[in-house]
């Protein structure tokens, strides 16, 4: 017999260290002679996109084109200490680094600019430098960076952004534990076979408070990926360990899901900006996964009505609770 | 260190030839999806491997009067794409669409997968369902035929001589009316040992009575075989829930008398038993 | 370092090219592609068939090449991702990956691509179905296959 169920999975986690625990970054931002921009950042993307929202930042600060930013990363010899990208803090730590950094090397350009131009009001867009009130007084950010260049000026800042928190107290727990917390929920649709314990996700809609998703593409890819992970986690990955040897090592014996396992994700990306985060943005990389098992375990005690609290929620472990609970209805 | 000496046969002479030069230890390869993990590990050595993919004549589905012919070397891809099979023998079609994914699907071959021999076997199940019979040669004995049935001998073994080769898997047509149904349980949906696997072959007279039922519920012993004593219970009679609920007792008997308790035990047998009664009610009331 | 006598000729095609090289009998198709070809596109992953990075097209068909034993591809055509298109002119299901952000680690892509171009070349306009059945044998971890479906969904239906 098939049996639905609709459940609910909500979260909140902790950006970043936190528990006094150093949690900083730097990145260092050079102008060119000829405009070009150079960014330097020990961070590392692995794929979520991190190289991407950095030009995003840069450009968005200083008014150039982000495909025209040079980004040199996780170089031991020549980038700056971001801190590990990990405890989804990348976007929240090195990203506002980064922001801050532009804005220092903006703060030469500017005043440059304001001997340049004679006026005070100035504003970076479109690979260009203009008043507010009389935009026909502009200079391009190209010949811009040549003048500074002209005038000995060397362009190049180096900025820092510390998150570590002051903690919590050891008694009472109460204190500055994160610096920021990202909240989400998930909602899981699914249907169990109770004859043979078999879970197929029908449906996962989720929505995550980012704070600013500075590249929505890639906080959706995010969510997407995460679920996927915590729906593995629900409901067949498991390590296998035997006097502390893994038994399960290979990819066909540790079971992640299949392009044919997986739901349809539906992602609400939600917006509260935070304060000290760059343009709000705070971080979703390990969010994305923590509401999804949850929800799906709350789905199945809906279909089934049964309380699960153990993972994973794998053939056998569900076909002996839903065994046990026919023997106790009788 | 692992090492071999590799030589790819042109016919079923060249390869029987070099068989029987060869013999123990020589291994022969098709689409090397259970073996080549094997000769990486090294938990087979063999002084030589004998690549059979090329033997034009060991691949492809022939249709006779009366038998359909396949070819060892028949990828289950292939098997998938036969217009003959597809017509004639969907239960083969049904089950080689859940072995792997699309590249093992590829490569792996009908042959293979009952050379192997592996419990847990996809395809091997369906054959057996059918009746298949298994046309083998050697350079020295000629031709012989065996069943399927007969040829498994125990897990991972199959009744080969060294100096012989499986050259053709023949399966008598079905009459017409005939229905077939395959189902696999496994952990996820692609890319999945089967936890358990049931091939069935049922055929219902104008009166509606069950002339012809064969059952092979897979991955549940170390050798499938056909459950007579469960289909001997529902043959000749019309299709009853009570009766199929018998029947499916007897299914479950026969594995626990055959492998005793274990540790899968508490799952397998009611489970497998669900998944016959299901695979049993849609075939019958499929209209 | 290796001892040459036990090494055989192989002769294959390679995304178009013929070529010659000295083989290990022991060797898969992946080896050969990735030590002796220094075409590393192909990724290693399992090296058993359970992963998918590996996919390549062999005589058009989608197959792990971790599961070719390297002198079975004795006059076949393989064709990598290199083979699939170059930077200055990626293949439409290249451009839609990056269009749809469907890389992020990026290490599953090369395969994926392979295994949809495969299926793309059988059956030019597959419903998301027979795309979901097209790359199962391609494991993802990253992306939990949104976004590629959708950008190999995305090339079939121009």
């Amino acid at each position: 017999m098939k049996k639905r169920g609709i459940g609910v999975g909500s979260m909140f986690y902790g950006i970043g260290y936190g528990f006094s625990r150093q949690d900083i970054s730097s990145a260092t931002i050079e102008i060119c002679e000829d405009g070009s921009v150079i960014v330097r950042s020990g961070e590392v993307d692995y794929g979520q996109g991190s190289d991407t929202i950095f030009c995003q930042i840069v450009a968005e600060e200083l008014g150039v084109r982000y495909d025209s930013i040079q980004m040199i990363t996780a170089d031991t010899f020549t980038t700056p200490n971001a801190g590990p990208t990990s405890a989804s803090r990348v976007t929240y730590v090195t990203g506002k680094a980064m922001m801050k950094a532009a804005q220092a090397v903006k703060k030469t350009l500017q005043s440059v600019a304001e001997e340049t131009l004679g006026e005070s009001d100035l504003v970076f867009k479109d690979e260009k430098v203009y008043s507010m009130a009389n935009p026909d007084k502009n200079i391009t950010f190209e010949k811009l960076a040549k003048q500074c260049h002209l005038r000995g000026l060397k362009i190049v800042e180096t900025a820092w952004h510390d998150i570590t928190t002051k903690d919590v107290d050891p008694e009472t727990g109460q204190g500055k534990a994160y610096s920021t917390y990202a909240w989400a929920s998930q909602i899981a649709e699914v249907e169990v076979d109770t004859e043979t314990g078999k879970v197929e996700i029908l449906r996962i809609i989720a929505a995550h408070d980012v704070g600013k998703a500075i590249n929505p593409s890639n906080v959706e890819g995010q969510i997407e990926g995460g679920a996927i992970m915590g729906m593995g986690y629900a409901l067949e990955e498991e390590i296998k360990q035997e006097r502390g040897y893994i038994k399960n090592t290979s990819l066909g014996e540790y079971m992640i899901p299949t392009s044919l396992d997986v739901p349809s994700i539906e992602s609400h990306i939600i917006e509260v900006p935070v304060s000290d985060g760059p343009y709000g943005a705070k971080g979703v990389g390990e969010p994305a996964l923590i509401p999804t098992a949850p929800a799906i375990l709350n789905a199945i005690c809906n279909a089934l009505d049964i309380r699960i609290t153990e993972l994973p929620a794998n053939l056998e472990n569900l076909h002996r609770l839903i065994r046990e609970k026919e023997k106790g209805n009788q | 260190m692992q090492s071999y000496e590799f030589y790819t046969a042109e016919s079923v002479e060249d390869c029987l030839g070099y068989l029987f030069e060869k013999k123990e230890v020589c291994q022969v390869i098709a689409g090397g999806t259970d073996l080549i993990p094997g000769l990486r590990n090294e938990s087979i050595r063999p002084t030589f491997v004998l690549n059979i993919l090329e033997i034009e004549s060991m691949r492809g589905v022939i249709e006779n009067d009366d038998e359909i012919r396949i070819g060892p070397t028949t990828t289950f891809t292939e098997m998938i794409e036969s217009e003959i099979l597809n017509r004639t023998l969907p239960l083969l079609v049904e089950a080689a669409k859940y072995v792997g994914g699309p590249q093992i699907r590829n490569r792996g071959t009908i042959g293979g997968n009952i050379a192997t021999a592996s419990p847990a076997a996809d395809v091997l199940p369906a054959v057996l369902a059918l009746d298949g019979v298994l046309e083998i040669q050697s350079k020295q004995a000629g031709s012989r035929f065996l069943t399927l049935a007969k040829a498994i001998e125990a897990p991972y073994k199959i009744r080969l001589q060294p100096d012989e080769i499986i050259t053709g898997i023949l399966i008598n047509k079905l009459p017409p009316g005939t229905r077939c149904g395959y189902e696999k349980l496994g952990r996820r949906n692609a890319m999945a040992r089967a936890r358990m696997n049931m091939s069935m072959v049922i055929h219902l007279d104008e009166k509606g009575t069950i002339s012809d039922l064969r059952i092979v519920p897979g991955a549940v012993l170390p050798v499938a075989q056909r459950f007579q004593e469960a289909e001997k219970i529902l043959l000749g009679k019309k299709p009853d829930p009570q009766l199929l609920e018998t029947a499916a007792e007897a299914l479950a008997e026969k594995i626990l008398k055959i492998t005793g308790i274990r540790w899968s035990t508490e799952y397998k047998l009611p489970v497998i038993k669900s998944i016959f009664k299901w695979v049993f009610n849609r075939l019958v009331f499929k209209n | 370092m290796t001892k040459d006598k036990n090494k055989t000729l192989l002769r294959m095609k390679v995304n178009g090219k013929p070529l010659e090289v000295m083989v290990n009998p022991t060797w898969t198709l992946l080896r050969v592609l990735r030590e002796e070809l220094r075409l590393t596109g192909t990724k290693k992953g399992c090296e058993q068939g359970d992963c998918g990075l590996c996919t390549v097209i062999l005589d058009g068909k989608a197959v792990n090449a971790c599961l070719v034993l390297a002198l079975q591809a004795e006059s076949k055509e393989i064709e990598t991702i290199e083979g699939l298109g170059k930077e200055d002119n990626l293949h439409p299901l290249q451009k839609s990956f990056i269009e749809n952000g469907a890389v992020q680690c990026g290490f599953c892509t090369p395969g994926i691509l392979m295994s949809a171009e495969a299926l793309l070349r059988k059956n030019p306009k597959p419903s998301v179905d027979e795309i979901r059945i097209g790359i199962s044998g391609n494991l993802c971890r990253c992306t939990g296959y949104s976004k590629i479906i959708k950008a190999i969904n995305a090339v079939t239906k121009k």
